[in-house]
């Protein structure tokens, strides 16, 4: 059983606040994500459920137990580093070996299991090299090979897969997926990078200035962001935003672009809206490109800026006179062979719309007026 | 000029006074080799002679053999054999540099990861070596002899141990700096104990750190002189005291068997010198650890 409950947890380095008193509870067998920009106190986190930092203030519980006086080894976890910390000094087998060797397990019983979890992350031919000897891709296979071998109940990544290339993060990050499936055992995996947070997790935990910003379900996080900050960070392309304000035109409130000068009808819900400054917000897959001309009336109309085709899908770029492109994905491929400067109707999925407001908080409807 | 020949002239100009340099720095130690091997009346001849003529070992019998019957003209030198000052040299200088290396590998791994000393303090320590040891060893000479410390190999060893530790924990605190923080984090977190994490990933790794700090305090200590000569000398002789006494007043100078015994106290250095060359070339070349 490995429930890890954070509770008020806080840590301070001299003046600055790394944590600022979280609260999250863990599940047994759960996987959960810890994501957002350096700085923003996951790693600082992490540290502090494996122990290498003591929290400031607050709790943590793993299974109950309140473990903020134990040492690191007496917590029954297993951790992976960035650099993978191997033993330079020892061969991948002595690395593997390590934690079986504090524990006092026989000789016979050690060779067997590092055999076995050899075997299990498909690094036997590697056994005698040593961690020099070894690529990158090899190394953290390695150092998950130690963890694994001394069966912690709670796995700890710090960013495992950062000093990876892309190809090696991928296949890696499939071998986490099939490895936390496979031994049922608890995860918490800290990155920066939200696509590994979204193809990995069970939940996420969104961190920004040592605050949790939000928690869920990665679709949850994707589609219903609590404000502009997650909306932002989730999603490649990322969510476009367009500043400007709420205005009401006969009994209907609509949405008007600070620059660009156009406006999109809101959907009914926002109705009792006051008048102000707000940000809209509209993933690049809700806004429908149609070239302009076929008789359909459109939310708005812009010249491509840059064309961008992806095989599948082509990115599209306009212009709206703020510093970040406005983008849309079109999956025509018609798209993909337009020039830049051509003209597009754009409209927008009414229902996609989120609204923040001036500090970044989602509107979720008008009544809050 | 062309650019090729600018630098056949720069290297031309680096070469000699490179060469200059190394035979300014390589003489001294070929006079005491030559010496040692020429027959007495070549030993401050005139004109010099620079290859011994006809190559003799009676300095190195005399010395390292102790021949007093042997009547051939020459001084008795010394009732001390050199061997028991070389005995002496070697059990001195061996326990006082094991000593020095291990606590201050111990204290500089306590400075580097849990800061038990500021840095005030680690400078303290090392202004320590820059008092000089003449000043000290006036006062030093009296609490030895109250402590009956005085002219044993006890009190030796212990005022070696204790004014070298400071070049100790600085030269093995600059290597335990190298060692990435993470690596002994994953020993811990795999169930290591802390004197494990030490034994068996931080020391391993600092490995040539510590035959390079080992090499250099031996070296200090074998060849000490100062403090061998007015804390000991009648009872515990050292091979630098030795060799003093071949150059006293009443017996002449003896050059070739001080030479002698000059080569035979420093090819210990150069015999240990080569076993762990390949430690000493990746100690001293900082940052030897791969990250």
């Amino acid at each position: 059983m490995a429930r890890i409950e954070l509770v008020n947890l806080r840590k301070e380095f001299g003046a600055l606040v790394a944590v600022k008193d979280i609260n999250v509870t863990i599940e047994d067998e759960e996987f959960v994500v810890f994501v957002g920009p350096s700085g923003c106190g996951k790693t600082t986190t992490l540290r502090m459920i494996a122990g290498f930092e003591d929290p400031t203030a607050g709790e943590i519980r793993i299974g109950g137990r309140v473990v903020n006086d134990l040492e690191p080894r007496d917590r029954g976890l297993g951790m992976v580093f960035q650099s993978h910390a191997l033993f330079p000094h020892k061969t991948v087998a002595q690395n593997i070996e390590f934690g079986l060797r504090m524990k006092k397990v026989p000789p016979a019983e050690r060779a067997r299991q590092v055999q076995e979890v050899a075997e299990m992350v498909r690094l036997t031919h590697l056994l005698d090299k040593m961690p020099a000897q070894c690529s990158g891709g090899e190394s953290q296979r390695v150092a998950l090979a130690r963890t694994l071998v001394t069966h912690p109940s709670t796995f700890l990544l710090d960013e495992p897969l950062s000093s990876l290339d892309a190809k090696l993060r991928r296949e890696l990050r499939a071998e986490c997926d099939r490895l936390h499936q496979a031994l049922k055992r608890t995860f918490i995996f800290v990155t920066h990078d939200q696509e590994e947070a979204m193809t990995l997790a069970d939940r996420i935990v969104v961190m920004r200035n040592g605050v949790i910003e939000q928690m869920g379900s990665p679709m949850e996080i994707y589609s219903n962001p609590v404000n502009s900050f997650v909306a932002d960070f989730f999603g490649s392309p990322s969510m476009n935003l367009l500043s400007g304000e709420v205005v009401h035109e006969s009994g209907m409130c609509r949405f008007r672009c600070a620059s660009g000068g156009f406006q999109v009808g809101l959907p009914d819900r926002f109705n009792g809206l006051p008048a102000g400054p707000i940000t809209l917000g509209i993933r690049p897959e809700h806004v429908n490109a149609v070239p302009v001309g076929n008789g359909a009336t459109n939310d708005l109309e812009l010249a491509v800026r840059l064309v961008e085709p992806l095989g599948k899908e082509t990115l599209l770029y306009f212009d709206v006179g703020m510093e970040r492109p406005f983008v849309t994905v079109s999956e025509s491929t018609a798209m993909a062979e337009l020039d830049s400067g051509a003209r597009l109707g754009l409209t927008l999925a009414r229902e996609q719309i989120c609204l923040f407001g001036p500090d970044g908080h989602r509107i979720r409807a008008g009544s809050a007026a | 000029m062309t650019k090729s020949q600018k630098n056949r002239i720069g290297s031309i100009v680096r070469y000699t006074l490179l060469t200059i340099w190394a035979v300014i720095v390589a003489f001294p130690l070929y006079w005491m080799v030559s010496t040692s091997f020429k027959p007495s009346e070549q030993w401050f001849a005139w004109p010099t002679v620079y290859i011994p003529d006809p190559w003799t070992i009676v300095n190195y019998l005399d010395v390292w053999t102790d021949r007093q019957e042997v009547a051939t003209g020459q001084y008795i030198i010394s009732a001390q054999r050199p061997w028991i000052a070389f005995g002496n040299s070697l059990m001195i200088a061996l326990t006082a540099t094991t000593l020095s290396v291990v606590y201050g590998a111990v204290i500089a791994y306590g400075v580097s990861r849990y800061r038990v000393l500021s840095e005030v303090r680690m400078f303290q320590l090392l202004m320590l070596r820059m008092i000089p040891p003449i000043v000290i060893v006036a006062p030093l000479s009296l609490y030895y002899s109250a402590l009956g410390l005085l002219d044993t190999a006890t009190g030796l060893i212990l005022i070696y141990f204790l004014t070298t530790l400071p070049y100790s924990v600085w030269m093995l605190k600059s290597f335990i700096d190298e060692v990435p923080r993470e690596v002994e984090q994953a020993a811990e977190i795999l169930g290591a104990p802390r004197w494990r994490t030490l034994v068996e990933v931080v020391l391993p790794l600092v490995r040539s750190g510590i035959v390079a700090t080992f090499l250099f305090i031996l070296i200090l200590t074998w060849s000490e002189y100062l403090l061998a000569l007015l804390l000991a000398k009648t009872e515990v002789v050292t091979l630098p005291i030795e060799l003093s006494k071949y150059q006293g007043t009443t017996e002449g100078r003896v050059y070739g068997r001080q030479a002698a015994l000059s080569v035979g106290i420093t090819v210990p250095l150069v015999f240990i010198g080569l076993i762990i060359r390949k430690h000493l070339a990746r100690g001293f070349s900082f940052g030897m650890i791969r990250r």
